[in-house]
């Protein structure tokens, strides 16, 4: 592993050593100035790696924030001879506003929607910076923007603006970099990759897009600025849609959620023109075969190319004999196993009513077990009790809490949460990272605060506790393998793991027998029943009534949405109605 | 007047919901955006630019040169943008139609210079007297061949095989696969159908509006909004929400004349009657829309299953 890394650090450092070398060796007035602006546009795609990379909306708004910045930071040095660093600062604070008043109507669009809705919003930006003819100079633009000067020192030009700009741009990498890396980051790619396993642990995967849209405004904002103050000239054209496609681009071939990505996309892409000069009217065209051929030859990048070289991304061999030794601990969060009562509630898609007045109690400490045939609705009501679909009337109440008013990471954070029939692991991450960002809510990980723990100690810490219930759990001995290597059996385990790291009061549990093999299903059982001692309430849908028979002390049946029965596991088994609902009809006409 | 701006609304909105119509068939058949779609517009305008100038004809006889060249065009950009990416996240299909609008905006660029370029008139460029207003041939016309294509494609849909095997596999895909139609190619076909419908669009519109190579985008714009108010995924909805944005676009600039303010024309209702403030506003309105009814005007809310 450091042997691996150390080739890793080994190309970080060739890299930095040539960005410095670089404007020694093509040092005309004209290269240093294409050098001053790969700069700018590194850090605008470092900002729209936020949005696009980290949190994995497709913003097309990053060309109006920047043109937007641009604009701010003209505009301010001609009307009222603002300091460059003022002008910054209203170039910054401009597009966040900005992002914060578009972030209430689009911000929770699903994928196309949400890019869309961002375009048009670019359009008529564009649209009003051409028609505000007087104080934006129109289509022409307005020309004399000043240089960058500080300290009252006359404007910085050649190789003293590009070192400006370049150090700006380590340090908005830096601080990039710094914001990704530990939990927060952990949180991202799961919010990215998986938005109801994200839900089922109490992360606010709305929260993180948001402020990761602030984020990549206020990046274009400093570039904008920088750009305006370059260039000497504004107009419309730092508003137009191949500024958007652009720096989308860059984030494409470089990589989209590694800084040395938009580092290298920006400096790629910038420098293509000059290098393909000879391809005179043609470059945009090949502009758009670059964008297409990156995204469907090298989805991760240029970054992640390297990466799959090196062999970073090399999947650790599972251990051969799995190691079960799981302890039983009392929990000693202070959290009481909850009750749950759900009180009348009806769920309907379109004309199908997948519930139907359902009402159940299931009191404190409990396993209760639920069943039904296919499409009975099980699975909608655990989704209902999570939050993920709203139940059009009716009442979930844990304790005295009404979950119905809660949204889905609220109701985790309250204590419930949930596995799934179908897994919603992260395969790209670690069994002991998967169930450590469970720990994202309860170890109250934020932005800023992962900003200046340079340790990363809040990780350490998630890992330290994920590490604790990946022993109680069994499977300890898996933590750094990635999750996608694993066998069926430990993938529910490690999902159970992770429900367990949120140290809940209730959990809801999703077929978790389903594909497990008897020995495995004995086991499973086991622990289960240690869970409901150490101070859990379990909700538990299943079909294979071996399994749920003797692990359940209550039971109800669903069928078509409606409760039939509700009792023991033995008046289940024998209620004439079960049998009919599990056998068909006929069987009991027969 | 009233039924001048009647009669251009209809005709605008006629050629914004072949657009529309394009941009959800798609949505429908691959849950994935072809952003290229508002280039497909400015392609067909281009084709039949460039059939005219080698034989000189009226625009109606240039319609199955555009539908042609179109479909071609639509059944490549799947080829290239689509089918290498379909087990992706739809997001990818977004990046990669972005990059195919590029190469089609700037290889137009190109061939034919930046230039605004206007497309022959389907019929003629007369004027038909009607009550005492005279009447463009060429709005008339456009409605109707706009009309004849909506209904062509409606049959294609609900009447012959292919249509329903179109239908089935935007229904289900690996159902209808199950059932032995060919996705695939249905789904290529749906390409075509799109590229085609827009690019007659292009045709209606390249003559009162002329065509540039950088229209795409606006247009896409204009399905997108068309779409939003009309619900995502009904051909129905895409058509009124289409009608709606066209009669807004071509009346907003008229209120002042509607209500007779001719003569007071000042410089401030010249700023709020303007066409930009027009296209702020309905743009101000499709994000109020997004913010209280997300599933359009005349949508219905479905949620996500998990």
């Amino acid at each position: 592993m450091a042997l691996k890394l150390s080739g890793m650090g080994a190309l970080a450092a060739l890299a930095i050593g040539g960005l410095i070398a670089w404007p020694f060796v093509f040092s005309s007035s004209y290269d240093l100035r294409v050098f001053t602006l790969a700069g700018i546009f590194a850090i605008n795609t470092l900002g729209y790696q936020f949005v696009f990379g980290h949190a994995g909306a497709l913003a097309l708004t990053q060309g109006t924030f920047f043109g937007l910045g641009a604009y701010i930071a003209g505009l301010t040095a001609l009307e009222f001879g603002w300091t460059f660093a003022e002008t910054v600062l209203l170039a910054v604070a401009g597009p966040v506003m900005m992002a914060v008043i578009i972030a209430a109507p689009v911000l929770r669009l699903q994928s196309h929607y949400f890019a869309l809705a961002t375009l048009g919003i670019g359009q008529v930006v564009l649209l009003v910076a051409i028609q505000w003819e007087p104080l934006t100079g129109g289509a022409n633009g307005r020309p004399g923007v000043p240089g960058i000067e500080l300290f009252g020192a006359p404007a910085l030009r050649g190789i003293w603006l590009a070192a400006f700009v370049w150090g700006i741009t380590a340090i908005a990498a830096l601080i990039a970099w710094q914001s990704m890396r530990g939990l927060v980051g952990r949180a991202f790619a799961v919010a990215r990759e998986n938005d109801l396993a994200a839900l089922s642990i109490g992360i606010d995967i709305w929260r993180l897009r948001w402020i990761a849209f602030l984020w990549s405004a206020a990046y274009a904002g400093l570039a904008g600025a920088l750009y305006v103050r370059t260039v000497k000239v504004i107009s419309p054209e730092v508003l137009e849609f191949h500024i958007m496609v652009a720096v989308l681009t860059m984030a494409v071939v470089g990589g989209r959620t590694h800084v040395a990505g938009a580092v290298i996309g920006a400096f790629l892409l910038v420098h293509l023109p000059e290098w393909f000069r000879g391809l005179d009217r043609y470059y945009l065209i090949a502009y758009g075969v670059v964008l297409l051929m990156a995204i469907v030859v090298a989805p991760n990048g240029l970054v992640g190319l390297a990466q799959d070289w090196m062999g970073r991304r090399r999947r650790a061999k599972p251990p051969a004999i799995p190691v079960v030794t799981r302890r039983t601990t009392r929990r000693t969060d202070g959290r009481e196993p909850a009750s749950l009562q759900i009180e009348n509630i009806s769920m309907a898609f379109g004309g199908v009513r997948a519930l139907n007045q359902v009402s159940l109690r299931i009191p404190p400490g409990e396993i209760f077990g639920l069943i039904g045939p296919n499409g009975s609705g099980k699975s909608t009501l655990i989704n209902c009790v999570s939050g993920i679909y709203a139940p059009q009337n009716g009442r979930i109440m844990l304790g005295d809490r009404d979950l119905m008013r809660e949204r889905p990471h609220a109701i985790a954070k309250l204590g419930v949460t949930r596995t799934f029939q179908n897994l919603n692991l992260i395969d790209q991450m670690t069994v002991q990272d998967n169930v450590a960002i469970a720990r994202f809510a309860a170890t109250k990980a934020h932005f800023f605060r992962d900003l200046y723990d340079v340790r990363s100690r809040r990780l350490g810490q998630a890992r330290d506790e994920a590490m604790q219930v990946l022993e109680r759990s069994g499977i300890a001995a898996y933590a750094q393998v990635e999750c996608g290597g694993l066998s069926y059996g430990t993938k529910r385990r490690v999902e159970i793991a992770r429900a367990l790291a949120l140290a809940p009061s209730l959990m809801l549990l999703d077929e978790p027998a389903a594909g497990l093999s008897s020995a495995e299903q004995r086991e499973l059982a086991d622990w289960l029943q240690d869970i409901r001692t150490d101070g859990m309430t379990l909700v538990i849908v299943e079909h294979n009534m071996g399994f749920l028979m003797p692990l359940a002390s209550r039971m109800a049946c669903l069928d078509h949405g409606v409760v039939i029965t509700e009792g023991t596991p033995a008046q289940l088994r024998a209620h004439p109605q079960v049998i009919a609902a599990y056998l068909g009809n006929e069987a009991v006409i027969a | 007047m009233a039924l001048q701006i009647l009669l251009n609304a209809l005709a605008l909105g006629a050629a914004y919901a072949l657009l529309a119509f394009g941009f959800v068939l798609i949505v429908n058949a691959t849950s994935a955006v072809n952003f290229a779609q508002g280039d497909m517009v400015m392609a067909g305008g281009y084709v039949a630019i460039a059939v005219a100038s080698i034989a000189p004809m009226p625009g109606i006889a240039l319609l199955p040169f555009v539908l042609v060249a179109m479909i071609v065009v639509g059944l490549l950009s799947s080829l290239v943008a689509y089918f290498p990416l379909k087990s992706r996240p739809p997001v990818s299909v977004f990046v990669s139609t972005i990059a195919l609008g590029i190469i089609l905006q700037n290889t137009v660029n190109v061939l034919a210079g930046a230039a605004p370029r206007a497309a022959p008139a389907l019929f003629g460029d007369g004027q038909l007297a009607m009550g005492g207003a005279s009447i463009a041939i060429q709005s008339i016309a456009v409605i109707g061949v706009a009309a004849l294509l909506i209904a062509g494609q409606w049959w294609l849909f609900a009447r012959t095989a292919i249509g329903r095997a179109l239908r089935a596999t935007a229904q289900d895909r690996v159902m209808a696969e199950a059932l032995g139609i060919r996705a695939n190619r249905m789904i290529a076909l749906t390409f075509g159908l799109a590229a085609a419908l827009s690019g007659a669009a292009g045709l209606l519109l390249a003559n009162t509006f002329f065509v540039s190579p950088s229209d795409g985008t606006n247009y896409i714009i204009k399905a997108y909004i068309s779409v939003t108010i009309g619900g995502w995924g009904s051909l129905t909805g895409a058509a009124l929400g289409a009608l709606l944005v066209a009669l807004f676009e071509v009346a907003y600039p008229q209120i002042p004349i509607l209500i007779g303010l001719t003569e007071s024309s000042t410089a401030v209702t010249q700023v709020v009657f303007s066409q930009t403030t027009g296209t702020i506003l309905l743009y101000v309105a499709v994000l109020i829309i997004l913010f209280v009814r997300p599933q359009g005007i005349f949508g219905e809310l479905a949620q996500r299953r998990a």
